[in-house]
Order: C-alpha cells, then sequence, then structure tokens
C-alpha cells in the first residue's frame, strides 16, 4: 500500500493535478473561517460591480482627520482620469479644425493637450457642417474641464434642521486626502459583485463547495450503483448478467442528459436542491463504472487465486470483499474521480437549461454561470461575473482528469510513453 | 566446401532504454551459415536470442541500434549500406523473418493478397496484380495452403492456418536466409508439427537457402537443424553440431540448459532434470567476469574478474570457459 | 455479405429496441417524479388562472390530447398514437405554435450546427492525435496537455470564451442568434451570409471541444497500433514506412469511430448548451424556452427528438463500421 501511494505520487502528472486539487480544498475551506459573510447576501444596489475596494463616500468626508498632501501630479492624474478616450478624441478634432497639424497632436499627452484646447478653444467659432448638439457637446466639455482645472474645493453644505436651509458645514480641498484605515466603513470586493449584486468571490467560494458536494454525491452514488451491478454482472454472471448487461447497453446509448433533463424538469423548480440534482446526476450516470467493473470482474473470476477462495469453501460476500474488490480498487477510484469532475460539469450543464437547484438556497458553480449568462455579462464585458467561475470548474475538472491519468499510468504501465 | 550464406562478425547491438541507458543485448557474436544447412540458436527468454535476430536482418529502428559488427549475406557486406537501400534491396529478398509472435503479425484490415502486393510491389516496380497473384498462388499452393486464403482477412484464419501464412508470405521473394524466431511455440502440438514441416519443406524445395531458428524448445532445434548455438546474456557461450550440443554439451551452462528440458530421445530418459538456479544479470551494468559466473556451480574467484573468451576445439567446436574441456568432463563426472 | 447481413439485422434490432425503451423513459419518467408537473399544470389552468380562451383551448387540447385524468395504460396508447401522428400538440409557452411547429423550425438549427461540427471535430481530432503519436517530440509535448485541458473544459465555457474573443473583443463574428435579427429567413445572398457568418462561433466551439477528447484516444490508439507486432513484420518485410503509417492509422481509426458512437450523446449534450450561450434558434435554445415557460408538451417532444437524433446518429455510425472493418464480417460470420 505504502509502495502503491509513493508510486503514485511519483507520477508528475497525478503531482500537478493533485497539488491544483488541494489548492482549491484549501481556499474554499480556509477562506470562510476569516469572511463569515453570507454568500448570498446582497450588497450592492444594481448589477455587476467591478472589482474593487470600496470606500464609503459619507465616512470619507466625515472622516475624523483629513490630511493635506501635495502632490504635483494629482490634477494632472484627476484629469486624464476624467477625459474619456471620446473626448480627447474630440478635442483632437477641433483642434484639426483649429489648424494644428495633426503631427503636432497627441491625444495620449494630457497636459500637452489640454494647453492646446485652453489656447485654441472658442464658443463663438462657427465651423461649417457642425451640428447643434455638436457645438453644445464641446461647451459642456469646455465647462466641465474648467471646473476640474479650477484650484478650488468643494463645499459640504448641510440642511439646517429649524430653517431649512442649506448652511455651508466644510469644503473639501483638492489637496484634502483620508487614510482608507481610517475611514469607518470600506469593502473589498475582490471579484465585484453580480448580477443582484452579491460579493462575486464570497459567493464563488461557497460555490465551489457545493458544487464539489454534488459531485462527490453524484460520484459516490454513481460509482455504488456501477460497482454493485458490476459486480453482480461479472461474477454471477448468466441470466443476471445479461440482464444487467442489457439495461447498461441500453443506457449507454440514451443520452443520460435527456434523462436528467426529464427528471429535473419534472421534479419542478420547488423541489430542486442541491442534494436532488446530486442525487438525480448519480443516477444516470453509474454506466461507465459498471461496464469498466464488469470487464475487470469477468477477467478475474477464473484467476487461481479466486478459484482457490471458492474450493475453500468462502461465501461469495466474502470472496468480493477479499479476493476481487482489492484488484478492482484501483479501477474503482478512477472511475469515481472521472465521476465527481463530471459530476460538477453535469450540474452546471442543467443550471444554464434553467434547470438547475433553487436559487434561493445556495450558489453553485452552474448557477452562477447561468445568471451571468442570463444578465449578458461575457457580451457587457463583466468578465469578473464569468470568468471565475468558468476557472474554477476548468481547473477542478482538469486536475481531477490529471490525478486520474497519473493513476493510470502507474496502474496500467502498458499505456506508458 | 559450401557457399556460405550468412556471415556475421563480432555484432554488438544495443537497446536505448526511455532513460538513455544502453542495454547491450547482443555482444560480439560471431557465426556463420552454409547453403542448405540450418542454424538452431537456444537459450532461456531473455538471453538475446531474439534481440539476435532482429540484429542479423541489419535494418534497425528504435529503441535497438547498431554498434559495431559485420552482417555479410551471401557475399555482400550489408552493414555499411545506407537504411533505405537495406529495406529494398536486402529485406525479404536476400534474408526474411518469421517473427515470434505470428498471431498477431498480420495488418488484421488487410487481405492477405493486398498486403502481398504491398510487399512484393516494395521490391519489384513493374509487377501487375496479376502476376502477384499468380506467384503467390503457386507459392501457396507448393506449401500446401489453399488458395482462397489469399482472399480473406487474418481474422477468418485460425492460428496455425495464419502462422503458415505468414510464412509463406516471408518466403515470397525467395529468400537467402531465414531467420524463424520461435516460429511454433503459441501453437498447438498438431500446428507445431505442420510448421515444422513446412520449415523442412523451405529447404529442401530449396525456396530458401539457409535457415536461422530460435527456440527455446530443445527437442525441435534437434530435429531441425545441422547446428545449435547457445546463447547466454547476449553472448554465445557454445556452438557445436546439434546433436553434440544436445547430449554433449561442455559449457556449464549449456550443460544446465539441456538437463532443464526433457528432450523425448532415448539416450536421455534416464537423465535427471534440473534446473539452473539464480537469474541473469542485469545488461544495463553487465559482470566483468564471466557472465555465468554468478550462477555457476564450477565457478573460480578469477572467473569473476576478467571476461572470458572463446575457446575454438577441434572440428570447429566453440565455447566460452576458462576451463579446458578435459577438465570440465571431469567435473561433471564427479558431479 | 452473410456476416455483414447479420450484424446489420443486429444493429436494427437493438436499435429499434433502445427507441422502444427511450420512448417508454420519456413517457413514464415524468409521471414517476413527485412533484408530477402534468398534474400541477392542469390543476393550475383548472383554477382558472387566466380567462383567456388560449388558456381554455390549451387546457381541452390537452385533457384530450394526453387524457391525463385517464388510467395510465389509456395514457399511454393516447400517448403513442399522438407522437405516431407527429402531433404534441399546443406549446404552452408559445401558443397558438403547436410542438410540431415549433420544432420543426429549431431541429434543422441544430442538425445543421452540431453534426458537421462534430464530424469535423473527429477529423481534426483525429488528425491531431495521429500526428502527435506519429512525430512524438515537440508537437506532442504541446498538442497533449492542450488537448487535455480543452477535453475538460466545460463546452459552454468554450462557447463564452469564443464569445467574448471573436465576437465582443475583436467583433469578427456576432455574438448571438442563428441570422442577423433584422433579416426574414429567405433564400436572399444577404441572408445567407448572416447565417454562415452567425454559424462561426457555435460551429468552432463545437469543434474545439471534440477535438480534445478525440486527439487523446487516437494517440493513445496509435501509438498502442504502432508497437503492435505487425508493424514490425511489415518493416522487416521491407515494407515503407509511409505505408506502414497508413496501415497503422486505418487501424487506430476504427476504435475511434465505435468510440465517436459512444460519445455522441454527451457532445450533443454540450453541444445543446453551447446553442444557449449563443442564443441559436436550435433544439438547445427551445428546451430553455419550453423550461423558462414550464412547457411539458414542448420539454418532452424535444427530449424525445434528441433521443431519437442521438440514436439514429449511433445507428449510422454502427451501420458504416460494419461497412468499414472487415472484422466485424469476419466475427459475425463464424
Amino acid at each position: 500500500m505504502k509502495h502503491i501511494i509513493r508510486q503514485v505520487f511519483h507520477s508528475g502528472k497525478f503531482v500537478v493535478g493533485f497539488c491544483i486539487f488541494v489548492t482549491i480544498l484549501l481556499v474554499v475551506i480556509i477562506y470562510p473561517l476569516f469572511i463569515t459573510d453570507s454568500p448570498l447576501a446582497i450588497l450592492g444596489q444594481g448589477t455587476f460591480f467591478p472589482p474593487g475596494i470600496y470606500v464609503s463616500t459619507f465616512d470619507s468626508i466625515n472622516s475624523p482627520t483629513t490630511y493635506t498632501l501635495d502632490l504635483n501630479d494629482a490634477a494632472a492624474v484627476r484629469i486624464a482620469n476624467k477625459l474619456s478616450s471620446d473626448d480627447r478624441l474630440a478635442i483632437k478634432d477641433w483642434l484639426l479644425v483649429a489648424g494644428i497639424p495633426e503631427d503636432q497632436i497627441d491625444i495620449t499627452d494630457t497636459k500637452k493637450l489640454l494647453d492646446q484646447w485652453s489656447s485654441n478653444y472658442d464658443p463663438k467659432k462657427n465651423i461649417p457642417g457642425m451640428t447643434n448638439a455638436k457645438r453644445n457637446y464641446f461647451v459642456r466639455l469646455d465647462n466641465s474641464l474648467k471646473g476640474l482645472l479650477s484650484a478650488e474645493g468643494a463645499i459640504i453644505a448641510t440642511k439646517n434642521p429649524e430653517t431649512g436651509i442649506l448652511e455651508q458645514t466644510g469644503i473639501v480641498n483638492q489637496s484634502d486626502y483620508v487614510n482608507i484605515n481610517q475611514v469607518a466603513s470600506v469593502r473589498w470586493l475582490p471579484l465585484g459583485t453580480d448580477n443582484f449584486g452579491r460579493d462575486v468571490l464570497n459567493e464563488l467560494v461557497k460555490a465551489t463547495v457545493v458544487s464539489l458536494q454534488i459531485g462527490f454525491v453524484a460520484g459516490i452514488i454513481a460509482t455504488l450503483i456501477g460497482l454493485t451491478l458490476g459486480l453482480l454482472a461479472g461474477y454471477i454472471g448468466g441470466i443476471a448478467d445479461d440482464v444487467i448487461m442489457f439495461i447498461t447497453n441500453l443506457f449507454t446509448v440514451i443520452p443520460s442528459f435527456v434523462l436528467l433533463i426529464l427528471i429535473s424538469f419534472s421534479i419542478g423548480q420547488e423541489q430542486r436542491g442541491a442534494f436532488t440534482i446530486a442525487v438525480v446526476i448519480g443516477f444516470t450516470s453509474w454506466v461507465w463504472t459498471a461496464r469498466a467493473v464488469r470487464s475487470q470482474v469477468v477477467s478475474l473470476r477464473n484467476r487461481d487465486h479466486v478459484n482457490l477462495s471458492k474450493l475453500s469453501g468462502h461465501s461469495i460476500v466474502h470472496i468480493i470483499l477479499t479476493d476481487i474488490l482489492p484488484y478492482i480498487a484501483s479501477y474503482v477510484i478512477m472511475a469515481l474521480i472521472l465521476q465527481i469532475s463530471s459530476g460538477i460539469l453535469a450540474e452546471a450543464g442543467l443550471s444554464i437549461l434553467g434547470l438547475g437547484p433553487r436559487t434561493t438556497d445556495v450558489p453553485t458553480l452552474g448557477l452562477m454561470m447561468n445568471w451571468a449568462m442570463i444578465y449578458q455579462a461575457q457580451i457587457l464585458g463583466k468578465w469578473w461575473a464569468y470568468f471565475p467561475v468558468l476557472l474554477t470548474i476548468a481547473l477542478i475538472t482538469f486536475s481531477m482528469n490529471l490525478m486520474n491519468t497519473g493513476l493510470d499510468q502507474v496502474f496500467n504501465p502498458a499505456l506508458r510513453d | 566446401m559450401a557457399n556460405v550464406m550468412l556471415e556475421v562478425k563480432e555484432l554488438t547491438t544495443k537497446y536505448i532504454t526511455r532513460f538513455g541507458e544502453d542495454v547491450y543485448a547482443v555482444d560480439h557474436v560471431s557465426l556463420k551459415v552454409e547453403e542448405g544447412k540450418a542454424l538452431g540458436i537456444a537459450g532461456e527468454s531473455g538471453c538475446g536470442k531474439s534481440t539476435l535476430a532482429l540484429s542479423l536482418m541489419g535494418y534497425y529502428f528504435a529503441p535497438l541500434h547498431y554498434t559495431s559488427g559485420e552482417i555479410i549475406i551471401d557475399g555482400r557486406n550489408i552493414s555499411g549500406m545506407n537504411p533505405d537501400e537495406v529495406r529494398k534491396s536486402i529485406l525479404g529478398k536476400e534474408i526474411a523473418y518469421i517473427p515470434q509472435a505470428a498471431m498477431n503479425a498480420l495488418n488484421p484490415t488487410r487481405k492477405i493478397i493486398h498486403f502481398i502486393e504491398d510487399v512484393i510491389q516494395e521490391h519489384e516496380l513493374y509487377i501487375t496484380k496479376k502476376d502477384i497473384y499468380d506467384r503467390a498462388r503457386k507459392l501457396f499452393e507448393t506449401l500446401g495452403l489453399p488458395a482462397e486464403v489469399l482472399q480473406k482477412y487474418p481474422v477468418e484464419l485460425s492460428g496455425g492456418m495464419k502462422q503458415r501464412t505468414v510464412i509463406a508470405i516471408s518466403v515470397l521473394l525467395l529468400p537467402k536466409v531465414l531467420i524463424a524466431d520461435e516460429p511454433s511455440s503459441a501453437l498447438d502440438v498438431t500446428s507445431q508439427k505442420m510448421v515444422i514441416k513446412m520449415l523442412r519443406q523451405l529447404m529442401e524445395t530449396g525456396l530458401i537457402s539457409s535457415l536461422i531458428f530460435i527456440t527455446h524448445e530443445l527437442p525441435l532445434l534437434y530435429n531441425v537443424t545441422d547446428d545449435i548455438m547457445v546463447m547466454y546474456a547476449g553472448q554465445i557461450v557454445e556452438k557445436a553440431n546439434s546433436k553434440e550440443a544436445v547430449f554433449d554439451p561442455i559449457h556449464p551452462y549449456a550443460k544446465g540448459l539441456m538437463g532443464s528440458i526433457i528432450v523425448p530421445e532415448k539416450g536421455l530418459r534416464d537423465v535427471k532434470l534440473t534446473a539452473i538456479p539464480g537469474v541473469p544479470p542485469n545488461l544495463k551494468r553487465p559482470p566483468a567476469g564471466c557472465r555465468f559466473a554468478e550462477r555457476c556451480k564450477y565457478v573460480q574467484p578469477e572467473c569473476k574478474v576478467h571476461s572470458v573468451d572463446l575457446r575454438e576445439l577441434e572440428g570447429g567446436r566453440t565455447y566460452r570457459c576458462i576451463f579446458s574441456e578435459e577438465q570440465l568432463r571431469k567435473a561433471y563426472q564427479n558431479g | 455479405m452473410k456476416g455483414y447481413r447479420k450484424y446489420f439485422l443486429n444493429k436494427l434490432a437493438w436499435f429499434l429496441v433502445t427507441l422502444v425503451c427511450a420512448f417508454l423513459l420519456n413517457f413514464i419518467l415524468p409521471r414517476l417524479m413527485p412533484g408530477d408537473p402534468v398534474a400541477a399544470i392542469v390543476a393550475r389552468m383548472a383554477q382558472g388562472m387566466s380567462n383567456s380562451s388560449g388558456v381554455q383551448a390549451i387546457y381541452e387540447q390537452y385533457t384530450e390530447l394526453f387524457g391525463t385524468n385517464k388510467p395510465m395504460l389509456e395514457q399511454f396508447f393516447l400517448y403513442t398514437r399522438n407522437v405516431a401522428r407527429g402531433d404534441f400538440g399546443f406549446s404552452f409557452s408559445q401558443y397558438p405554435r403547436t410542438v410540431a411547429d415549433v420544432l420543426s423550425a429549431s431541429i434543422w438549427w441544430t442538425v445543421c450546427l452540431q453534426f458537421p461540427a462534430i464530424i469535423v471535430g473527429w477529423l481534426i481530432g483525429n488528425s491531431l492525435g495521429a500526428l502527435a503519436a506519429y512525430l512524438k517530440g515537440g508537437f506532442d509535448k504541446v498538442i497533449m496537455p492542450v488537448s487535455i485541458f480543452i477535453s475538460n473544459f466545460p463546452p459552454f465555457g468554450m462557447a463564452v470564451l469564443l464569445m467574448v474573443i471573436f465576437g465582443v473583443n475583436l467583433k469578427w463574428f456576432p455574438t448571438s442568434g442563428g441570422y442577423g435579427f433584422d433579416l426574414i429567413p429567405s433564400f436572399t445572398w444577404s441572408f445567407m451570409w448572416s447565417v454562415i457568418v452567425h454559424y462561426q462561433l457555435p460551429f468552432w466551439s463545437i469543434v474545439l471541444i471534440a477535438i480534445g477528447g478525440q486527439a487523446i484516444g487516437m494517440r493513445s490508439m496509435s501509438i498502442y497500433e504502432l508497437n503492435a507486432d505487425y508493424v514490425k513484420y511489415a518493416r522487416f518485410l521491407g515494407i515503407k514506412d509511409r505505408k506502414i503509417v497508413g496501415y497503422v492509422f486505418r487501424n487506430a481509426m476504427l476504435p475511434q469511430i465505435t468510440g465517436l458512437a459512444l460519445s455522441v450523446g454527451t457532445m450533443v449534450g454540450g453541444a445543446l448548451v453551447a446553442e444557449i450561450i449563443f442564443s441559436y434558434p436550435g433544439l438547445g435554445s427551445t428546451i430553455l424556452t419550453a423550461v423558462r415557460g414550464q412547457d411539458y408538451p414542448l420539454v418532452s417532444a424535444t427530449t424525445l427528438i434528441i433521443t431519437l437524433m442521438v440514436l439514429s446518429a449511433n445507428f449510422i455510425i454502427e451501420i458504416l463500421y460494419g461497412i468499414i472493418d472487415p472484422r466485424i464480417k469476419a466475427a459475425q460470420a463464424d
């Protein structure tokens, strides 16, 4: 046993797969110890907030201490941040009309561009062929640039509770700063929020746990059914074999996802929990295990040690447990690994069809994907809503397949090369 | 003296493993086969006899590699030839091979006749399919195989029939040397007899000029061959005519090998069966001295120090041992 | 030819048996489940959730067609008769269209998308696998890990990635639909072109997924065949490597054909989900709308059609295989 384990860990593929898988497991176990928020709590009023650190504006203004920092590039950075690439192109258009040669205009150089703008812009200038809307756009652009360029601060006013009149209570200067550690409310959303306004990372961790559980439950059910049927068919043979093989062949050709769809649909949205889905997946995916186990058992059935055991009068259960199971254990483990990863994929596929577990209970990787697709995150460029999910699914299945290939190479040396 | 069909001088070949290690499975082997003669090669499995068979073809592919030595077929040295030239003008035509596992030696999805076409067209450019068919049919009839076999797929043939078909295909181009590597080991007794009969027939009818027959079944060797060569760990340990090699071996290993096999011949009935204890050396790191030293009953300290050369006796008999013939015979008598 | 006829009849019988069993399952499974959708929907209808004449018509049609209040056996005969006629009743979610009408519109999109894609993926995958086995070295070291990764990638994931890269960012291809939304299906050039352009991303996402799995299988089959005894024997008879490689790949490809027959079901399943991602107007999207609209007749009919397609594909592959592989005839003749 020790020897086998050592051999398994000498296989590069197995080790890589194992490391990826263990890393994922550790993350999903450790993360909830530190972040205890409910993964389904809705934080954002709106869809798809991008990843980043969210700082309460109110708390920032009312922060107990403000600091004054004289940073030379602060203004330039502020304007550069404010000027969109469309604005820059519009400025370039104006400057071209105003007679500046094209090679002197660099829209990436904010300072030079603004200098050229302020010296060349003239709101009264009439450019032939320019629409009114466009003229108004340039006026607005100029005003907002002036506002940005001015050195005045923003005034904070509050309503006087007695008179109801706004009174100035403070001023925020351009050089005022707060220390983020002193702001009362700061929330880091490393992967932003989803369409419901939920913390994607938090949800993803929980979803990975649930999906792995679904995979394990489905895999164990499928393996148990497959193992039992395979053992019965292979060891007992005769009519049992014929009947079981008929059923197995039948479910090999009838696509399992069709059964999955039919059953999940029939169960109904309200009854579909993650566990139910896992059980359904397990009951529709035992076929390959049954086939593999049967063929192994058939080849084992007439080996000397099994015959010896039979002659010694051991019971069928005893023979199966001591003389057959140990020899097919490696196959069963490999089949289980494959079942787990295909179970996770099956759940994801079902969820995208709208047949996954209820949305309100727990997140799963499939459900996250489904909602991201419904809200068209991929078309809107909200990568954080779907890409981490895809990556997690791919890493889980990839790592499991690598482990499986590694095991296969150890147990079936003929395949090496 | 008859024509020498195959002469091999100091041939050495090696396997290169996945990890880049060299394994010298054929180590300075020399042999000679004359026209009309059959040479037998005997030894335990793993002694290098199958590798020798592959090496004799003069055509190498990974993991087997040529190292040194010469192969001369009917006066033509093929060791320095370009591999493609060997393939076109030597393989099948001058020297042919019958593989160990004839069961799987034929492409399962190709009709026998189509495979024969592939073989002949490789060596004769301007031959029509009709001529090929006629030639194949004639050969098959000569060898007592039904012509319908030609139109069948290998899966449709029985084991014995498949083996005989393989032999017939191997001699299609009338090779001067035929190397048969355990052609009968996987067959039942009746089929074995047929195969042996066929090999003899090939020699008698002159379809082949000489035969090298490799097997671990000594009774077969004794029946078919004129001379026998015993190999151990990639080297020749003894070479003698068949009768002497089987009934009067000199080398301790040959002695042990002959003793470990039942030969249903008169004089051997009362010889006790003895197995040779131990296992052959690992050829990745061959021992410095005699390769058989670890398992030899008569081993002396110096056996393990220096490699031992072949000694030649009168009449061309050779063996590889530090003892003289008399010393060995005396030792055998004392048990 | 006798051997082949036996093989053919054997496969035909098996095809019919599986078809009957699939049909039975399609009938029984929904009725076995605890939350019987048939009963639920009929109950909802009976409560008079809506008074519109459409719902009333569906309700009447439904009770007549499926006889949900009748005993199981009678229901079964009714169901069988209607299916045999190609009459699946009205669609709940797309009333007044009938299920047959909805399906006849979407089925061809799926057939024309998936079967070419699976075949192309199979061909490319097998070629790459064979090359990896033959060339070894660097080519193998690149192709294999990529194939393993791709074949483990969820099919919808591949669809999303292709869409984001080539549809959203590069804007080479449209991201959704089967043709431009401003066009009406017709045999005009602009419509055809639109169909071709919309075809690309769903097509290649299915192809890529198929390539991964096939390449891995073909590579190990080829390595196995390259080490076969007949290769060594053919070499020693002086046959040139090019011809031997021909033998090897033909022989390695044969099990891949049966492999295709066995995996076509899974592939179609993945491809249906990929269709949904691209809002392709095929059966995948039909299932999605049916599920969202709680449209029981449509779900039932679509799953039946998909099963029929997969079983037929399977049957055709097996039949072709019997023609290509001589061993089949020989084995049956014994």
